[in-house]
């Protein structure tokens, strides 16, 4: 398959040109445009018994299954052919007949022309030469290897499917398949990055999704012009609305359940090879608070999850800045006893509260990069000098109050209860000018950024569905899976402005429904 | 960017030239809990006290230091004085969590009128705080009392007045909102809880007070103080401090304490409390009824008396009516008598039943008010024994 889509694939490469008929010929072209890579592999055997004839077996060593080649090829050419008697001296008819009645592999197309020669081995397929003939055989033995489906690292769920993508894509697209077994789920073909060639799949329900947007997709990965495309952030950044936003306005998952239940919304998944988090289009601010195991739980607990993750994204994005404004603008907000302890802590804090914030943040940000990228070996490391240095030393030394440590403690817990990682980020970021505001305008000031905030969420979109959908614009039928859940039963409709032709899930249980309302 | 764009930028950037005016990190104040008005000479000495939040804090083993501070100033006018204390105070004073004011008798006996304008303009203040009277003691002295358990003696008062007030009926807690309101009318009459001193004043200051099984100086409620216009005239003993808490309904639970038949005493708890005050006019003249329903459990007895009985609960109705119609009725004699003001608010009833009426009596109501007849009916309905039926008394005399 890969082989008749890579034959329309455009070569950087100035090769263009078609094959020659000579074998030497073609065999010193394909080594120097490798320039002479010893993983490229060129077997030549002679085969036929009155008339020799000289075949070349060109693959790359590691993209390919050798024990594939061995077998269906080399195999079946060497031992079959070795009876071509001289009536069939033609090398037409004998590249017809290695074709269609000696290889048995599954997958074997003609190609004429260099370019297509490449893309072929560089995909890891064999191409077969004849001397004396002008086209070659392309043969699919792809074999590379790759990682097992495991466990899903970012996205862990208690209950819940045990799997996720991997690098590969079309194991990615198979996990996806297994699960929606409809004749309607679509794939459409790029290949993008013009030295990289990575392949990229468009998977969508055909009659859910909305072609419209289906068509813009394509037209915008169309449109990338880069070199190399090594993960799907690349193309997460060329193909968003908006480029001025640091809100994620295209939501990604490793997990194969929640790409079908996104496709299942109508919504589009592009798979990048190479990587396994796949992308979704468009994608809202509400699914970026949602979990996978929302759906697979009681709804009541589910609901109230939800509830949860919301008030943990207010906390992470002003409890900082809240601390700040009030004990520096409004200490009269706060109840005496509380205003009288938190004022005993402060005693000897040499720094005014904002900055004692800054500090604890930023220490806190340094300590969870450092946690993140450095070898998992010195870990506990950096725990124990995290704990040590934000928790304990810092606050025996007066640097900073013990209320602070819990503010830092509470928005660091708060920014990791959202099950997509995306949005943490942008909140990390959010925090800091917040608190900057609060520091100079008090309540004022917090309610001033969150107001920017929130306009600045109104007014972008994601693949032309508005960001805030289903709040603004507000849409009664889409609460019942926003900010709580309904239960299964009542979730009958799909989200109005993703997929807006076929809205309704389950027609079957729908019609009943209407005709018992009508026998009533 | 576009020109609308950079318009709004250029709009917003003002915004950030306040810089951080009006900041004050809460290391720099000096939170004051209490604050005391008292009258010398001509001029007005104010006392603050002001907490050490490291005292107060259960994090920090105690240095030994007293919890709270006082500050003294004296000024020709409050705000004078409040500022004269930034000479002495380590920090600038910050009222905002102020508790309790704490008016000194002599200024009360002159007149607070003068002394409440601050309190009651400025916007630091807020309006949440209670006000008191220091009976037979200077504001500065009941400010200078250190408390044992709640360490800040602000607290202290406004726990003492709050609780008492709940309970037992002889406070009432008036904040800085319902003095000036009353202070306002011409008919009615201000009453403020009085606090005084029991022990030496100057021992009081000692952290050694709070160091004793029993605290030498202690501060105590003794009852309503009574105002005529702004100026103090006199201090209603607790039992009549409890009829005017029935007067004007405030009171929420409370004892009763009533004779038996054959001797011995049965204590009564009151569980609610509802007062009605109707005026109306008969004849140009007008008339006050007080209607008193209370319900009420019996709490202890002490005397022979079978409660089983339904007489003797028809009894303990009975005598607690009495009890509590005395008691009320020797309020409102001893108010009409010796004070002449009307710190019932029974003109604001009869305003309300008659406006038309009221207006032509208006202006004589001083006069009016010693004479007025005043009707008490109080109904009781005793609900529950308690967890033990009849008295151990009982019990044991029928066994000899």
């Amino acid at each position: 398959m890969s082989v008749s889509k890579s034959s329309d694939a455009s070569q950087p490469n100035s090769n263009n040109e078609l094959l020659y008929s000579s074998l030497s010929s073609n065999v010193k072209l394909i080594r120097n445009t490798l320039g002479n890579s010893n993983d490229l592999i060129i077997r030549e055997i002679t085969i036929g018994k009155a008339e020799k004839h000289t075949i070349a077996i060109v693959y790359m060593d590691g993209l390919s299954d050798k024990t594939t080649i061995s077998d269906t090829i080399i195999d079946k050419l060497m031992l079959d052919l070795v009876e071509v008697n001289g009536s069939e001296t033609d090398i037409e008819t004998i590249h017809q007949y290695i074709r269609e009645s000696c290889l048995t592999v599954v997958d074997a197309n003609n190609i004429s022309h260099f370019s297509a020669l490449f893309t072929a081995i560089l995909n890891g397929n064999t191409v077969i030469l004849l001397n004396g003939c002008t086209f070659g055989i392309v043969t699919s033995t792809k074999g590379a290897r790759d990682r097992e489906v495991t466990e899903p690292s970012t996205e862990s769920v208690i209950r819940g499917p045990r799997e996720s993508f991997t690098e590969t894509l079309r194991t990615n697209t198979a996990l996806i398949r297994r699960k929606i077994k409809s004749p309607n789920l679509w794939i459409k073909s790029r290949v993008v990055g013009e030295v990289t060639q990575t392949d990229i799949a468009v998977m969508y329900i055909n009659g859910i999704a909305n072609d419209k947007i289906v068509a813009e997709v394509l037209a915008r990965l169309d449109r990338i012009n880069i070199d190399g495309i090594l993960e799907s952030g690349y193309i997460e950044d060329f193909i968003q609305d908006s480029k001025f936003t640091i809100f994620p306005t295209i939501y990604n998952s490793e997990r194969p359940d929640v790409i079908a239940g996104e496709l299942l919304d109508g919504k589009i998944a592009i798979l990048v090879d190479g990587t396994p988090f796949v992308l979704v289009v468009p994608a809202l601010f509400t699914s970026f608070l949602q979990s996978a195991e929302d759906y697979y739980q009681n709804w009541i607990v589910s609901s109230l999850i939800r509830l949860l993750r919301f008030l943990g994204i207010s906390l992470a994005l002003v409890a900082p800045s809240l601390y700040v404004a009030i004990t520096t603008f409004h200490q009269e907000m706060l109840p005496t006893a509380m205003l009288i302890s938190i004022a005993s802590q402060r005693e000897g804090v040499p720094f005014p509260a904002v900055v004692e914030a800054l500090i604890m943040e930023i220490a806190f940000e340094v300590l969870r990069e450092a946690g993140l990228r450095m070898p998992r070996t010195i870990g506990p490391a950096v725990s124990i000098v995290g704990t040590l240095v934000i928790g304990q030393a810092a606050v025996e030394a007066g640097i900073v109050s013990a209320v602070m440590v819990i503010i830092v403690a509470l928005t660091a817990i708060c920014s990791f209860l959202f099950p997509a990682y995306g949005l943490s980020n942008t909140i990390r970021v959010l925090r800091f000018p917040l608190m900057i505001v609060a520091a100079m305008l008090g309540l004022f000031g917090v309610m001033f950024g969150i107001i920017i905030i929130i306009l600045h969420l109104c007014s972008i979109r994601s693949f032309g569905v508005p960001y805030l959908s289903p709040f603004g614009p507000l849409i009664l039928k889409d609460q019942k899976d926003a900010l709580v859940l309904f239960p299964r039963r009542a979730l009958l409709t799909r989200p109005r402005l993703v997929s807006q032709k076929n809205n309704v899930r389950g027609h079957k249980y729908l019609d009943t429904k209407k005709r018992n309302k009508s026998n009533v | 960017m576009s020109k609308f764009s950079l318009i709004c930028f250029l709009l917003i950037l003002p915004l950030l030239l306040s810089g951080c005016w009006s900041k004050r990190e809460l290391n720099e104040l000096a939170i004051v809990l209490a604050l005391g008005i008292d009258k010398v000479d001509d001029e007005f000495e104010l006392s603050i006290q002001v907490v050490d939040p490291s005292e107060i804090s259960t994090r920090q083993p105690s240095t030994g230091r007293t919890p709270v501070i006082t500050y003294h100033a004296t000024g020709e006018t409050i705000f004078e004085a409040i500022r004269k204390i930034t000479t002495l105070a380590a920090r600038k004073p910050y009222f905002s969590h102020l508790r309790i004011v704490v008016i000194g008798e002599e200024l009360a006996k002159e007149g607070i009128n003068e002394a409440l304008d601050l309190i009651s303009r400025d916007h630091e203040f807020r309006n949440d705080f209670d006000v008191i009277l220091s009976h037979q003691a200077t504001a500065k002295d009941v400010l200078n009392v250190l408390t044992p358990i709640e360490k800040v003696p602000a607290n202290k008062m406004l726990n003492s007045l709050r609780v008492s007030e709940k309970v037992w009926g002889s406070t009432i807690s008036i904040n800085i909102d319902d003095l000036v309101n009353t202070l306002n009318n011409n008919e009615k009459s201000a009453i403020l809880s009085a606090i005084e001193i029991h022990g030496d004043p100057k021992l009081g200051m000692d952290q050694t007070n709070v160091k004793k099984v029993k605290t030498p100086v202690l501060l105590k409620y003794a009852g309503l103080a009574v105002f005529k216009k702004d100026r103090y005239i006199g201090l209603l003993t607790e039992d009549e401090s409890r009829g005017l808490s029935f007067i004007k309904d405030k009171i929420e639970s409370t004892i009763e304490i009533i004779a038996c038949t054959k001797g011995g005493t049965l204590s009564t708890e009151i569980t609610k409390s509802t007062t009605k005050v109707k005026g109306n006019f008969k004849k140009g003249s007008p008339h006050i009824n007080v209607h008193i329903d209370v319900e009420q459990n019996v709490g202890e007895v002490e005397c022979d008396m079978k409660l089983s009985n339904n007489k003797s609960i028809k009894y303990i109705n009975k005598k607690t009516e009495k009890m509590i119609k005395q008691q009320v009725e020797h309020t409102i004699r001893t108010v009409q008598q010796n004070y002449q003001v009307d710190v019932f608010g029974f003109s604001e009833v009869l305003h309300r039943s008659d406006a038309k009426q009221w207006k032509k009596i208006k202006n004589d109501w001083e006069t009016i008010f010693p004479e007025l007849p005043i009707k008490v009916e109080v109904h009781v309905n005793t609900q529950g024994l308690g967890t033990i039926q009849n008295s151990l008394l009982h019990k044991s005399k029928k066994e000899e």
